[in-house]
């Protein structure tokens, strides 16, 4: 009785639940809070190559900010990543859901094979963006060669060295990569969508394009804006696939702001402006994901 | 003008039809990736381009993994299984312990701890490129395998912990106080009784680390300044993004560099899918 007792006490005690948490807490917290409070300290001084290392610098309080704000470049690198976000958005979630639709429905028969299509997701982005980079050379990338040769261009596009071009190449690179996760997201909504109901749909003379509009959209509500939220904020702060495709060229033409903030750290070592855009960066995923726990994920996740 | 038959089995067969079109998009740069490997770089110039090769050559690779000015693959290859393998090892058993706390017990500041896990996830690369560049430093782990490590950690303990504790969040709190009132402690009821039946969860959580520590390339160029430790992804980047070399041979160095990820996912599909699935949708 007494052991009994003593076990139940035992277990109700939060302290051995703190001891289960402690050590990825204090990973976490050496390695994410603290650059977190590191950055913001940082985007008040001023630190260059010469005072990275040393424990003395300057504080200029918010003028790396103004000097952000104040350059063409935040406005252009925002501007380019609301444009690459919302195009790779479009394109794979339409084609996603697509995808999902037929490997749900009418092509069942090619389940078992759509995910193959997963390799694409879930390899080095910079193997992708090598790739792609390949792909669409000016010379011997097939895009060109296959226009070239269907005759549907007469000569070949420079998709890499064209500001408008080079959008669109990184765009589709990044759709290529993304589609299956949205695909997969969304055909494990759609399979929780119960049959009788369209069956019934069925018997009371709904079309497909009712089936559609009426059952399937408002069913799938929630994993929906799950794959949407999740994908702006993962595509708002891509970096390694235009890194290595553009590195932001040409003429900062594909440069989001994470590669903004990476520049002006890495390449031209002002680490006080470059923590400042990743400060700014960051400040717009947070009030997004922010938005998105308060909305659907409150009795999931807490 | 068409029977209502036809009509019918055009309704069946053309969602097939696009849905094969479509397939065959999504793979065909990872086909064309490998076919170009084994063509020699004249025919990859050739206009209209081979489909497939015409004289299929292991020309690009033998060249690619001999030649002495480029990147060494082979030893490139252990650096990223040793940092793969330990962003695992570490993600893993940090994220499960932790998530099973989370999930079981009342801890105070139970939803700040939860909601920290989120925004990590929600940080961008860049912004913990500079800080944990001081850190590595002043802890003397810069330019060793460590950091890559700590820093992939950093993305794949989030992950896997909010996704893991769904699962422990699923199993009916009485199998665990069953576990106890027989004569386990909570580390031996964890470890014999709980962590078994979140198995499905467990291995989710060694793929996507897994995953997550191969893909990296960023934090070995980073934090790694001796080359002879960086990883296959920091390699290629080196001697394909910055110089530029032949690309069969470019195309040789990123089908080796896939083949791990490849063989993870002919083995893990279910996991993969499961991973996606689950993982995502709760953060």
């Amino acid at each position: 009785m007494i052991t009994v007792r003593k076990k139940k006490h035992y277990l109700n005690t939060d302290r051995v639940g703190y001891g289960f948490v402690l050590p990825a807490l204090l990973f976490m917290g050496v390695f994410i809070v603290f650059p977190i409070v590191y950055n913001f300290i940082l985007s008040f001084q001023q630190v260059d190559v010469m005072t990275l290392m040393s424990p003395h610098k300057e504080w200029i309080g918010f003028q790396n900010y103004k000097n952000v704000i104040g350059s063409q470049y935040l406005l252009k690198s925002l501007k380019n990543t609301l444009i690459f976000t919302v195009g790779c958005i479009f394109f794979q979630f339409t084609i996603g859901f697509a995808l999902a639709i037929l490997f749900n429905g009418p092509a069942k028969c090619l389940k078992p094979i759509s995910g193959l299509t997963m390799i694409s997701y879930i390899m080095p982005a910079t193997v992708t963006a090598i790739l792609f980079k390949f792909m669409f050379a000016t010379s011997g990338g097939i895009f060109n060669e296959l226009g070239l040769s269907l005759g549907l261009i007469q000569e070949p596009i420079e998709w890499l060295l064209k500001p408008d071009t080079a959008m669109w190449s990184v765009i589709i690179t990044n759709t290529w990569s993304g589609i299956p996760f949205n695909m997969i997201l969304l055909l494990s909504g759609l399979t929780t969508i119960p049959t009788e109901i369209y069956e019934s749909a069925v018997i009371d003379g709904a079309n497909s394009i009712q089936k559609f509009f009426k059952i399937t959209l408002p069913m799938m509500k929630s994993s929906i804006e799950a794959v949407l939220v999740l994908g702006f904020v993962y595509t708002f702060k891509c970096f390694e696939l235009i890194y290595v495709m553009t590195t932001g060229g040409p003429v900062y033409s594909t440069e989001l702001m994470s590669i903004y903030s990476y520049r002006r750290s890495f390449m031209e070592f002002n680490f006080s402006e470059g923590g400042a855009i990743a400060n700014i960066l960051f400040l717009i995923l947070f009030v997004i994901g922010l938005f998105y726990t308060k909305t659907i994920g409150k009795e999931e996740l807490m | 003008m068409f029977s209502y038959r036809f009509k019918r089995r055009a309704g069946r067969v053309i969602p097939i039809i696009i849905a094969v079109i479509l397939f065959i998009i999504m793979l065909f740069p990872l086909y064309w990736m490998f076919t170009c490997s084994l063509k020699t770089e004249t025919e990859i110039f050739a206009r209209p381009p081979y489909m497939l090769p015409p004289h299929p050559t292991l020309n690009a690779y033998i060249s690619q993994l001999t030649m002495v000015e480029s990147f060494p693959i082979i030893p490139s290859f252990k650096n990223s299984m040793v940092i793969s393998l330990a962003t695992m090892a570490i993600s893993v058993v940090l994220s499960t312990l932790a998530s099973y706390g989370l999930a079981r017990y009342d801890i105070k500041f139970k939803k700040s701890i939860i909601f920290l896990f989120l925004v990590s996830q929600m940080l961008p690369q860049v912004f913990t490129l500079v800080p944990n560049f001081i850190i590595f430093k002043h802890i003397g782990i810069y330019n060793t395998y460590w950091a890559p490590i700590f820093a992939n950690c950093t993305t794949a303990i989030p992950f896997s912990i909010l996704m893991l504790r769904t699962y422990f969040l699923n199993i009916p709190k009485e199998v665990d106080d069953a576990a106890l009132i027989d004569g386990c402690n909570p580390l031996t009821s964890f470890f014999r009784v709980m962590l078994p039946i979140a198995s499905t969860g467990v291995v989710v959580s060694f793929v996507f680390s897994f995953l997550f520590g191969y893909a990296d390339m960023m934090y070995s160029l980073t934090f790694v300044n001796d080359a002879s430790k960086w990883p296959v992804t920091t390699g290629i980047y080196n001697v394909v993004g910055r110089y530029g070399i032949e690309w069969s041979r470019a195309m040789a160095f990123g089908c080796l560099a896939v083949a791990p990820v490849v063989i993870i996912f002919l083995l893990m599909q279910r996991y993969i899918v499961e991973g996606l699935a689950s993982g995502a949708v709760k953060g």
